[in-house]
């Protein structure tokens, strides 16, 4: 390492500026963050230290992101405190916070993609009204690389890096405000093993030099690697709190990851019987798209497979591709042996696919329009019946499902997260399908709603449907499917099957191999 | 991809104004949909009812002069519907396109390549010969084909290209505008005459409606608002320009690749503008000069967005445009007012109906 | 052919490229934030107006412009209010603003002028100051984007209006400047056709120029030196059909006339592919919407 940049650190060391005794740059106590009915965080703490890197472990929706952009700035917490540098915070306003020495590195990056990597390092901290020129802009990256031996290219524009490059670029601007706290969202998500190892590098020199760093991940080798501490939450609550790394092992860290056992609020399958209907009636065979390389899955009539796995990987472009919505890189999809048309919803509905989107506001619903339209949508006939006829037909449908509205001419906006979502399975469950791709169908509804919409999938399974159910919640899955697998690293791990190990799951998501796996 | 804690209430869209114009004129009341524009139009009005009074003359007396010359006497009205033909056609297929969140501007392009190409065919040696029929539906099928291949270009460009709509349309205008000159100059010219401009269409002339002095452009554009109507309200189509409209990822997920409904769009948009080219020409004009279309492309926007993006509103706001238009220079000449004010009511018509709209939603979202 | 390089034609060039050229930088202006303004042909037009009677008030050219540079600026808070606080769609207001200069233009020279009278003719400037003044504005805007914070941060705004927010740059502020200095100098390029060449005020006289300087930001891609090279070129072609209109050539004058606009049509295709449009033009601002 090269002689680094002029740093506030050079003023007053490690700690002694702003820490408080215990050498905490950052205390945050009692954190609760609420959105509507979801409690995402309830009274969480989390301490960070100077030369420490703490590592924050969860699964999905554990509250990790919101807890730390409430950090940040980027969100507020409802109740509790952050004290940062000794004093407490009081505006949550991201310039702020970065001009307290706060630095942010998320998943999708704030860059401009049409600047160079110096210019966007110019633009987010300016020194007056003039920029300086492109020598010593460039001098400014060039200094900031060498200290910290992340190489990014100046020549090209930034949306024409690489994701390690324009990753790497974040960083380095974190650094170039000298932030003493540096918070990294998943940041080797999309590195190689390579990009991963020097980034681990990196952060320690920074440690090192009296900064505190925290860093959110699922995988486990990078916690042992790169953490000192380690903090887990689940459903928005501390499970290990602030303790030290070397304290725990692989499979610990695993299993408080995955949480409690729930109460068993949904539809428990286990003693169901498992006569067989139309084997292989759902294929996916060598799908490669985004992050998925050639992944195949099988799924049987009457058979509920589950698809667990961190999200990232690769669950939104298996959905894309299943759906018709993007014409997959290779591989195909097949319903009853007949192969779907990249590319075409029809078809995919006329081959009896049923697709119930994780978004369903984006996907599958169109809010401006009257629930009778959106029952229509995808099955639309060339010539429409009457609006008083739509209304009137409709009417059994939203009855069945039990969609609570104030009629079919009500328009989808006005609908509660779960009617949306029972109005979206009204029109995809209508009819018999012979599969069903469920993409997250429980996320966001509450737990009445939920419970009502797992029943009718696992009903349709019953029905001798083929259901690819994507899943977030292990609980939900370990409850409903038939077999597991996970998706990790762009393939696919498994199968497994009942009874579930909680532990090898989790580690499969955690991106490690268990003993059990061949 | 980040983890997410999902809010229970869909994330908050806030459209642009149009959009939230668009939605009203789809999803709102029948009060909605007339109460904005009605009261644009009055708002127009009372201002120019201000310029009116500054000029001298009574502004009550001015307004009931224009009323009267639409309503009495066959002339009057005969006039409106000559007017509003062109604005109801264009209109419509503004309407539709801009329902789909498609916005072009080259009407007026491909108004006048729908009118070279129909005079072009109804003046070339031997087919002029056709029966009459014929030859005058030949040369509006021609003319709206032209049209709408001339606005299938800038759909295409945009489509498979990325390049913006709203440029390319009014790019495609002045090109238009340069095969018209050539086309009077050159291509179509009447060789016995001094000026430029084409033959006379002679027997390709619209038949008046029997018993007026309208040609049946007037009864075609008519006829077609309520086909446009029920092709919006009851065909798949309609449905998918709509759902286009709001959100094209759902229709991608779940209908039919979203690329298809930007052309379709264009190409509606383009045939009706080209239609309308040939229908002036060979219902008014005669022939196709030099000065063919006046701002009319525009006009018709203003037609469209008054009509609420409705063929039926379209009708009414094509004629109440038309009318104002005409009883105006009848107005003018009794009061001696300048003849431009009835071109600054109208573009203040436009002008409150987007504020109105703007203030009606930042009330409603402030609520 | 070699009628294009006569001095004449090249100085033609000039005269007509001016203007457009100067309604082209204030298009650059605003587009670059993200805003597309069709209301350039409008606030032309109005700058064109408010330079004349300022001028014949005064006697001044050069308080002409600055009246067509206020007018212009006017009309872009205008716009501004409606398109990037009330998050109006741009282009149909665009239109609509247009549409009303038009006609308000008009209708107020009709007043003032009654027809049949003449209206004077004013003092003009000569092309040197006008050549002077549009070198000056072009050097002025590449300083801008390529030498100032304040610049800078106005293009990520076009480009990607959500990181300059996380930055903390304010995306409507800026967008609201730059709106209001692109409609000022629109006016400048109306009120510089007015005081400069043409010497005088007829209704509509911009005749679509402000148009034309859309498709200028475009063919140039939004850099401000190739934005005037391309108005010379606009003027070049103009020039080149007006004296070929007499003539008989092989090649149809008319085909001069539409070269302008092919050629931006290849351009828009070819920057759209190479992303060369700022990426949030003509979208509205929301954060936590994207």
């Amino acid at each position: 390492m090269t002689a680094r940049p002029q740093s506030a650190l050079d003023r007053d060391g490690p700690g002694s500026r702003g820490a408080t005794s215990s050498g905490a740059l950052v205390e945050m106590r009692g954190i609760t963050r609420n959105f509507g009915d979801t409690h995402a965080l309830r009274g969480v703490d989390l301490t960070l230290r100077g030369g420490e890197i703490h590592a924050l472990l969860g699964s999905n929706g554990a509250g990790k992101t919101t807890l730390v952009r409430i950090l940040a700035g980027l969100d507020r917490p409802d109740a509790g405190t952050v004290d940062l540098l000794g004093r407490p915070v009081a505006r949550f306003d991201p310039k702020a916070l970065r001009s307290q020495g706060v630095a942010l590195v998320q998943q999708h990056f704030t860059l401009v993609p049409t600047l160079s990597a110096s210019q966007n390092l110019v633009l987010a901290r300016p020194e007056g009204i003039l920029i300086p020129g492109a020598r010593a802009a460039r001098d400014r990256l060039n200094t900031l690389i060498e200290y910290t031996g992340l190489s990014v290219r100046d020549d090209v524009p930034a949306g024409r890096l690489s994701v390690g490059e324009q990753q790497r670029l974040e960083l380095l601007r974190a650094l170039d405000a000298d932030a003493r706290v540096l918070l990294l969202d998943e940041p080797t998500a999309v590195l190689t093993d390579q990009e991963a190892e020097t980034l681990l590098n990196v952060c320690r020199t920074l440690a090192a030099e009296g900064r505190a760093l925290a860093f959110i991940t699922h995988r486990l080798a990078e916690v042992f690697d790169g953490a000192d501490r380690v903090t887990v939450l689940a459903e928005g609550q501390e499970v290990i709190s602030d303790e030290l790394v070397a304290d725990h092992t692989r499979a610990g860290l695993a299993s408080a990851m995955i949480g409690q056992e729930a109460s068993g609020t949904f539809t428990d399958r286990s003693g169901r019987s498992s006569e067989n209907h139309v084997a292989r009636r759902l294929v996916v065979s060598g799908l490669s798209l985004g992050r998925l390389e050639a992944i195949d899955l099988e799924v049987a009539g009457g058979e509920i497979l589950g698809v667990a796995g961190v999200d990232g990987n690769g669950q939104f472009d298996l959905e894309a591709a299943m759906s018709a919505r993007s014409i997959p890189d290779a591989g195909s999809v097949a319903v009853d042996g007949m192969v779907l048309e990249a590319g075409n919803p029809r078809h995919r509905r006329a081959q009896g696919l049923a697709y119930i989107p994780s978004d369903r506001y984006q996907f599958g619903l169109i809010r401006a329009m009257e629930l009778a339209d959106n029952l229509e949508l995808g099955r639309v006939p060339r010539w429409r019946e009457r609006r008083a006829a739509r209304r009137e037909g409709s009417v059994a449908a939203l009855d069945h499902w039990n969609v609570q509205s104030a009629g079919p001419a009500a328009q989808a906006s006005t609908l509660s997260g779960g009617n949306a979502q029972k109005l979206v399975l009204a029109r995809e469950l209508n009819g018999e399908p012979r599969a069903v791709l469920a993409c997250y169908p429980t996320r966001g509804l509450d737990p009445n709603a939920a419970d009502t919409v797992a029943a009718r999938l696992v009903s349709c399974a019953d029905d001798g449907a083929a259901v690819l159910w994507i899943g977030a919640e292990l609980d939900e899955l370990l409850a409903v499917s038939d077999r597991i697998v996970v998706l990790a690293g762009g393939s696919v791990v498994g199968p497994f099957f009942p009874p579930y190990d909680r532990a090898a799951l989790g580690l499969a998501m955690a991106g490690e191999a268990s003993d059990d796996q061949p | 991809m980040t983890a997410t804690v999902t809010p229970t209430e869909p994330a908050e869209e806030t459209p642009g104004l149009l959009a939230r114009i668009a939605h009203r004129a789809t999803a709102g009341g029948p009060i909605n949909q007339v109460l904005v524009p009605l009261a644009a139009v009055v708002a127009a009005l009372v201002v120019g009812a201000v310029f009116i009074t500054f000029d001298g003359s009574n502004p009550l007396l001015v307004y009931r002069e224009i009323v009267s010359a639409v309503f009495t006497g066959r002339r009057g009205f005969s006039d409106t519907a000559t007017a509003a033909t062109p604005l109801i056609l264009i209109g419509l297929g503004y309407a539709i396109a801009y329902r789909a969140r498609v916005f072009t501007i080259g009407a007026e392009g491909q108004y006048l390549v729908g009118a070279v190409v129909g005079t072009a065919w109804v003046t070339a040696g031997g087919i002029s010969d056709m029966p009459r029929f014929p030859l005058i539906m030949s040369g509006l099928l021609l003319a709206a084909l032209g049209g709408a291949l001339w606005s299938m270009l800038a759909g295409w460009l945009g489509v498979r290209f990325g390049a913006n709509i709203v440029i390319s349309s009014l790019m495609l205008v002045y090109v238009a505008e340069a095969v018209l000159a050539w086309a009077v100059r050159d291509g179509i010219k009447d060789p016995d005459s001094f000026v430029n401009q084409s033959r006379q269409i002679g027997p390709a002339t619209l038949p008046d409606l029997p018993g007026t002095s309208t040609h049946i452009g007037f009864a075609l554009a008519v006829l077609l608002v309520p086909v446009a109507a029920v092709l919006m309200a009851r065909h798949r189509g309609g449905f998918r320009v709509t759902a286009y409209g709001h959100n094209p990822s759902a229709l991608d997920a779940n209908e039919v690749r979203s690329k298809t409904v930007v052309l379709l769009v264009m190409v509606i948009a383009g045939a009706l503008a080209g239609l309308a080219g040939m229908v002036e020409t060979a219902g008014v004009s005669g022939r196709l000069g030099a000065q063919a279309s006046v701002n009319l492309g525009f006009e018709a926007i203003i037609v469209a967005l008054l009509g609420r993006l409705n063929p039926v509103g379209v009708l009414f706001a094509g004629l109440s445009l038309a009318g104002l238009t005409i009883g105006f220079e009848s107005a003018q000449r009794e009061f001696d007012l300048p003849s431009s004010l009835v071109g600054v009511i109208t573009a203040l018509i436009v002008v409150f109906v987007v504020v109105g709209d703007a203030l009606a939603s930042r009330g409603k979202e402030a609520a | 052919m070699d009628i294009l390089f006569k001095i004449e034609t090249l100085e033609a060039a000039i005269r007509l490229g001016i203007p457009v050229a100067l309604v082209a930088l204030g298009a650059l202006v605003s587009e670059r934030t993200g805003v597309l303004n069709l209301g350039l042909e409008g606030m032309m037009l109005s700058g064109a107006l408010a330079g004349y009677a300022a001028n014949e008030a005064t006697g001044s050219p050069w308080v002409g412009l600055l009246a067509g540079v206020a007018v212009g600026a006017c009309s872009g808070g205008v716009l501004a209010l409606l398109v990037v606080t009330a998050r109006a769609n741009q282009v149909v207001t665009g239109i609509a603003l247009t549409l009303l200069a038009i006609s308000a233009t008009t209708y107020l020279f009709q007043l003032q002028y009654a027809i049949g009278g003449i209206p004077p003719r004013v003092n003009r400037l000569g092309m040197t100051p006008l050549v002077l003044m549009t070198l000056a504005c072009v050097v002025a805007l590449w300083f801008l984007f390529n030498r100032t914070t304040l610049g800078m941060a106005m293009g990520a705004v076009g480009e990607a209006p959500e990181a300059a927010d996380a930055l903390g740059y304010r995306v409507n502020h800026l967008r609201w400047v730059a709106t209001i200095i692109g409609g000022g100098l629109a006016g400048l390029g109306g009120a510089a056709l007015v005081n400069g060449p043409l010497g005088l005020f007829i209704g509509n006289v911009t005749a679509g120029r402000g148009w034309v300087a859309l498709a200028l930001v475009v063919f140039a891609g939004w850099r401000p030196g190739a934005t005037v090279a391309g108005a010379l070129l606009f003027g070049l072609c103009d020039a080149a059909q007006l004296r070929l209109q007499g003539t008989t050539t092989d090649i149809p004058y008319e085909v001069f006339l539409a070269l302008p606009y092919v050629v931006t049509l290849v351009a828009l295709v070819l920057r759209a592919r190479a992303s060369r449009t700022p990426a949030a033009l003509g979208v509205a601002y929301v954060r936590g919407a994207h």
